[in-house]
Order: structure tokens, then C-alpha cells, then sequence
């Protein structure tokens, strides 16, 4: 190797050696991007919380089931769109996606009143009316009142749900199993008149 | 002699811009937080927080940086602070936006990160946070949303702490429990009305400290009745205690954090000292090759990072309600937690640094020897200035060399810095209505006016982090 040659490439070996670190924290600056401008935005997963993938698949399996139900299958031959109240689904999972669930049960609402089978009482008025009731406890939906709720609204019907996790960590990975349990409950009798349970899986894992 | 001089300028040029470098380039972690900590010590948190903020390359406190390398550290620290400064939601944020990070940061590999920390320096790569500072994001975390009255978010950091714990026993670490987020976490079960898993929580809590605090709720819960062995002995016969709803009584939980645990400070150690602590770590290669850099005058000091002292360790925090002193029990000691779990991993850390150390000398020695062979054999044979030309040349480039790799060794002193030192936790029942709370430690006190309703509770967290 001649000498000149020899030196550059001793050099180029330090820098490279040197660089990385040197710079490191230096990275390229992040950018805002629109789903439109970007193709795939939404296929990828960035964590093992629920997102909008996630609500589609829970929202269309959960629908399907209730829209194939014996249930709906009476509302729509009787045409005398019973009062539904939609309740707040209960995190019982290791992840804070109140957010996301709130995100579901407006898509529901939403199905719901575009189904036409009934008449969904309003949010603003049953979280009015849980805010009276619970006043000695901080104005949250409690679970156990559902029924209660559902008797003051007047309404015939309540859609209830709970999402469990099994979370798991081994072998360097990380994995979630969502579990979404929905009920439709007769308020008078308390009868569960139909339930579904859709599941899909998260997880953090090595290439 | 034109080429010559050519490149003595070259290498000279490249060896004092080396030199500069060390001066200006990459620093410990230690110096991306020293602003923040000398703020806390002089008891001004927002100060604190900006400075974060600036580290964190965010314009406020309620912005999230991209989480990539130690933003995730940076995200701890600051959620600490916002702890101690009250404020709750900005403070479970950051705890949200870190524990993401580690975990990713923690199921990575990179294989040029491994190779960096064993040839160029120790905090090449990502943050691996130990075992007590997983557990503890969770658990303090729980304790910003029993503050926020948040049962729900509060059961969510349960469950991670619990996912968690298991991870940590299953790596064979037995530090997977810290008593006081198993103490949280059967507080927010027994305050969502969910017997059972409070009872399970309030048991493993009970395997890492007897929490006298802990008898009356026991009483309450378990209404006499025999349960889980560690229960039993701590209610004793004391027998069952009536609920809050039928006594017309509340109840105030104090946890109170103070002190700051040691941080981790690059240290120089000289080379003898580090063979002696390491020795049966390193082969017989290794030893004849450090003692030959030794002998040579290359080495004589080994940059690595130690444990600096914690800070209000033997404090006595106090508890007062309504003018009346209260009890307040040891939950937590993190310092010990700390050095425990420093300990461990000291010989390894060491090590780490001699064989950098090791690979620096070699590469040096590659480098000045490959100049002297290549511009000799380029040279006239008989030109003896050129010889020693390229043998001065030659030592100047392996001198650039090591000093590069010298310039990019820090020791990893990277640590979660802004943990208390200590956590005292304090329970009392109340009559329902109005009361003032007084909570001091370190030279500092906080009143809290507390309203709590017949059956109602408050979780006050009070932490002064200097």
C-alpha cells in the first residue's frame, strides 16, 4: 500500500470509528407525516397498546356477531327501536387505552344509530345522569350500577363490555393477548341477550 | 521528503484535532443531568424540569421527545421531578412514554452496539435499566394515579408491575420484589372494592416487610377469618375491624420519598487496582497483555464509572395530622436497592473497561507499526532520516489512534438519578370531613388540605429529591 494511500485509509477507519459516537443523539430530526402521504401508515403496530387497526377489527367482529343475533333479528322484525344505552367498556388489561376504548364505543354508538334497529339513548345525557348517581364517588361509571343507569335512562337495553389481557414477557419478547368480551343486557330482567368475545394479539418480538 | 513532510503535517493536524475533540466530545450522562440536580438540590424543581426539557431537546414540560436512546432515562428523571412537583398527569406521561422506551430499548440487540462497549466505550448502545428501576417506574407510576383518584389507571400499573415481577423472578433476579408497589397495588384493589386481588397483593407485599400500617385494612378485609399465613401473623388476633362505610370514618395513605439515591461518576482507578479486582475474570492472555502496556508506560489509569454517595439516607421524616405527630414506617430502601444491585454488576463494568483499554493499546500498536512498515517500503532503502521519519510518523498516527478511542470512552454512567433515597409510607383513619396533613423531611414541609368523604380515602405523595 502506498503511504499516502495507507494514511487515508487509517483515517477513514478512526472517522468511522469516531463518528458514530460523536454524533450520537444527533439523529435525523423527526417528521409530522399524513396517513395519505405515507402508504401503510396504519398496517405497522408501534406498541402493544390498542390502535385504529385494532378498533377496526374489534368493532367489525363485534358488530357482525351482534348484527347475526337472534336479538337484532327481533328488533328488526318488531320495528319498535328499543332504547339502548352504551355503556364504557372496563379496562381490566396492563395497558392505559381508556382512550382507545372510548375511541370503540363511539364507532359503536355510531354503527348502532346508522343500524337503525334502535334508539341510542345520548352520551351527554347518561354521563349527566352516572355523574348524579356516583357524586359521593368522584362521578365514574361503577360496573356494579350498570343496571341502575340503565333503569334511569329508560332504557330497555344496555351494551356493557370488559377487555382482559394475558401478558406475558420470556425470551426477550414481549406479548399481549386482548380479550373483548361484549354484552347486550335486558335492563328489567338483567338477562345477558347476547355476547361475543373477539380477541387479537400484540407483541414486542426479535427480528 | 515532500510526501514526507506532507504527512507528519497530516498526522499532527489529525492528533490535536483528536486532542481538541477530548475536550469537547461526547460526555457522560452524568453531565446531561448535572444542571438538573444541582436545581433540585437548591429545591427548585421547575428549574429541574427545564433543564431536562433542554436535554430532552423539548421546548415545555408537555412535550415528548421521539424515544430512541436515553430520551427514555431523561423521560425518568423528569417523571420523578413532576412526581415531587404534584404534578400527577404530567408525571404518569413521562412514566407511560419511558416504560414503552425500555422495553424496547431492553429487548434490543445490536450487535455494533456489544461491540462498541467492549472496544470503544461503556455507554455505547442503549440504556439497559436494572431490575429495581423497572419495577420501581410501575410502582410509582401507581402512586401518581392514586393520587389522581384514578382506580383504573392505577389497577393498569398494577398489572404491569405484576407482568413485570414475573419477568424479573423468571430472569433468576431475586430482587423481582419491592414491597412497596405490592403495597399500592392491593391499596388500589381494595379501594375498587376487589377483595381478593388486594389480599394477593397485600401478601407479597408482606414477604418484603412486615407493614404495620397494613394491620387495620388486614383487619377489615379478612374480618377475622384466616387467609394467607403472612395475613394471619400480622393481624394476629386482633380480630376484625369494621369498614370505613359503617364507621363513618376515611382514611389518609402518606407516601412520602426523600434523600436521592447515590449517582454513578466516572472514575480513574489506576491499572494495578483494576487487575486486582478482576483478575479471576481475565485470562492469562489478557494479564501478560495489560502488564506489557503497563511496563511500556501505555496505560496507567482505567476510566470507569462507581457509585457516588446518596444523600439524606439517615433522615427522619415526619407525618402530622391536624397538629398530632403519626406513625411512619420504612416501605423502601432504594439506595440499598441501588448498591445491591451495583454490585453485581461492578466486575463486570470493570472488566469491560480493561478490554477497551486492552483493544486501544493493540489498535495503537497496528497502527503506528503498519505506518513505519508502509513508508519504509515505499522509500529509498538507504535513506535513514526517511526511517526515522516514518518511525516518528508511525507513533504519531498510533498515538491519533489511541487517543480516538480514549476520546470516545466514557464510562457509562448512566442511571435513573432522580429516585429518593428512601420511601416512607404512613396510614391513618379519619373521621370524614376536613384535615390538614403536614409532611416534612430534609428541611422541607408541605401542608395538604384534605376533604375526605364518610367511606372516601386520599393517597398524598409528598417527595423531596435533594
Amino acid at each position: 500500500m502506498q503511504p499516502l494511500a495507507f494514511l487515508r485509509h487509517t483515517s477513514a477507519v478512526l472517522v468511522a470509528a469516531a463518528l458514530p459516537s460523536l454524533v450520537a443523539g444527533c439523529g435525523g430530526d423527526p417528521t409530522y407525516v399524513r396517513g395519505s402521504q405515507v402508504e401503510g401508515l396504519d398496517d405497522q403496530a408501534m406498541s402493544t397498546g390498542i390502535d385504529k387497526r385494532d378498533i377496526e377489527q374489534l368493532l367489525h367482529e363485534n358488530m357482525k356477531s351482534l348484527m347475526a343475533s337472534p336479538l337484532a333479528n327481533g328488533w328488526a322484525q318488531a320495528g319498535d327501536k328499543p332504547t339502548l344505552a352504551i355503556f364504557p367498556m372496563i379496562n381490566e388489561t396492563s395497558h392505559h387505552i381508556e382512550g382507545q376504548l372510548q375511541a370503540v364505543l363511539s364507532d359503536e354508538e355510531t354503527f348502532m344509530v346508522n343500524s337503525n334497529l334502535v334508539t341510542v339513548v345520548s352520551r351527554e345525557r347518561q354521563d349527566q345522569m352516572i355523574a348524579e348517581v356516583e357524586r359521593q364517588q368522584g362521578g365514574h361509571f361503577d360496573p356494579n350500577h350498570a343496571a341502575e343507569y340503565g333503569r334511569q335512562l329508560g332504557a330497555k337495553y344496555y351494551i356493557t363490555g370488559k377487555v382482559y389481557t394475558a401478558d406475558e414477557r420470556a425470551y426477550g419478547e414481549h406479548r399481549v393477548q386482548y380479550f373483548m368480551f361484549m354484552q347486550v343486557i335486558e335492563t328489567a330482567t338483567s338477562a345477558v341477550r347476547w355476547q361475543n368475545k373477539a380477541t387479537f394479539t400484540k407483541a414486542l418480538i426479535r427480528d | 521528503m515532500a510526501l514526507l513532510s506532507a504527512l507528519r503535517r497530516a498526522a499532527i493536524g489529525s492528533a490535536l484535532a483528536l486532542a481538541l475533540l477530548s475536550e469537547t466530545g461526547c460526555a457522560g450522562h452524568e453531565r446531561r443531568v448535572k444542571a438538573t440536580l444541582e436545581a433540585l438540590d437548591r429545591n427548585a424543581p421547575e428549574q429541574a424540569i427545564a433543564a431536562l426539557d433542554e436535554e430532552l431537546g423539548v421546548a415545555k414540560p408537555e412535550d415528548v421527545p421521539a424515544v430512541q436512546e436515553d430520551e427514555a432515562l431523561l423521560l425518568l428523571d423528569r417523571a420523578s421531578v413532576q412526581l415531587a412537583r404534584g404534578q400527577h398527569k404530567l408525571s404518569a406521561r413521562d412514566f407511560g412514554a419511558a416504560d414503552q422506551g425500555i422495553e424496547v430499548l431492553d429487548l434490543s440487540t445490536n450487535a455494533a452496539a456489544d461491540i462498541g462497549k467492549y472496544v470503544f466505550s461503556d455507554d455505547s448502545g442503549p440504556y439497559k435499566a436494572p431490575a429495581y428501576e423497572k419495577l420501581l417506574l410501575n410502582t410509582l407510576n401507581l402512586l401518581n394515579y392514586l393520587a389522581m383518584r384514578d382506580l383504573g389507571g392505577a389497577r393498569v400499573e398494577a398489572r404491569r408491575l405484576a407482568t413485570m415481577q414475573a419477568y424479573v423472578k423468571g430472569q433468576g433476579d431475586e430482587s423481582a420484589l419491592l414491597g412497596l408497589g405490592s403495597y399500592l397495588a392491593g391499596l388500589a384493589f381494595e379501594k375498587s372494592g376487589r377483595r381478593e386481588e388486594a389480599l394477593l397483593h397485600y401478601d407479597e407485599a408482606l414477604r418484603f416487610a412486615q407493614y404495620r400500617s397494613l394491620r387495620d385494612p388486614l383487619r377489615t378485609l379478612t374480618q377475622g377469618k384466616k387467609t394467607r399465613p403472612g395475613i394471619d401473623a400480622l393481624v394476629g388476633e386482633a380480630g376484625a375491624l369494621a369498614p370505613l362505610e359503617e364507621t363513618g370514618e376515611a382514611e389518609i395513605i402518606v407516601v412520602l420519598g426523600f434523600g436521592r439515591v447515590p449517582q454513578k461518576m466516572p472514575v480513574r482507578i489506576p491499572i494495578g487496582m483494576a487487575l486486582a479486582l478482576v483478575a479471576r475474570e481475565l485470562t492469562a492472555d489478557q494479564i501478560a497483555q495489560a502488564n506489557a502496556l503497563v511496563a511500556q508506560g501505555a496505560i496507567s489509569f482505567v476510566n470507569y464509572p462507581t457509585l457516588g454517595p446518596g444523600r439524606g439516607g439517615y433522615e427522619v421524616p415526619s407525618f402530622g395530622l391536624d397538629g398530632k405527630p403519626q406513625a411512619l414506617e420504612q416501605a423502601l430502601d432504594i439506595e440499598a436497592q441501588t448498591r445491591e444491585a451495583w454490585h453485581k454488576r461492578e466486575g463486570t463494568i470493570v472488566l469491560s473497561a480493561i478490554t477497551r483499554l486492552l483493544a486501544r493499546g493493540v489498535a495503537g500498536a497496528a497502527v503506528q507499526g503498519g505506518t513505519t512498515a508502509a513508508i519504509n517500503a515505499a522509500s529509498s532503502g538507504n535513506d535513514n532520516r526517511n526511517k526515522d521519519g516514518a518511525a516518528a510518523l508511525g507513533m504519531l498516527l498510533g498515538m491519533a489512534t489511541n487517543l480516538t478511542l480514549s476520546v470516545l470512552d466514557t464510562p457509562d454512567t448512566r442511571s435513573w438519578s432522580t429516585l429518593p433515597a428512601r420511601v416512607a409510607i404512613g396510614r391513618v383513619r379519619v373521621p370524614a370531613g376536613k384535615h390538614k396533613v403536614k409532611l416534612s423531611a430534609r428541611g422541607m414541609a408541605r401542608t395538604f388540605d384534605v376533604d375526605v368523604p364518610a367511606g372516601g380515602w386520599a393517597v398524598l405523595p409528598y417527595f423531596i429529591l435533594r
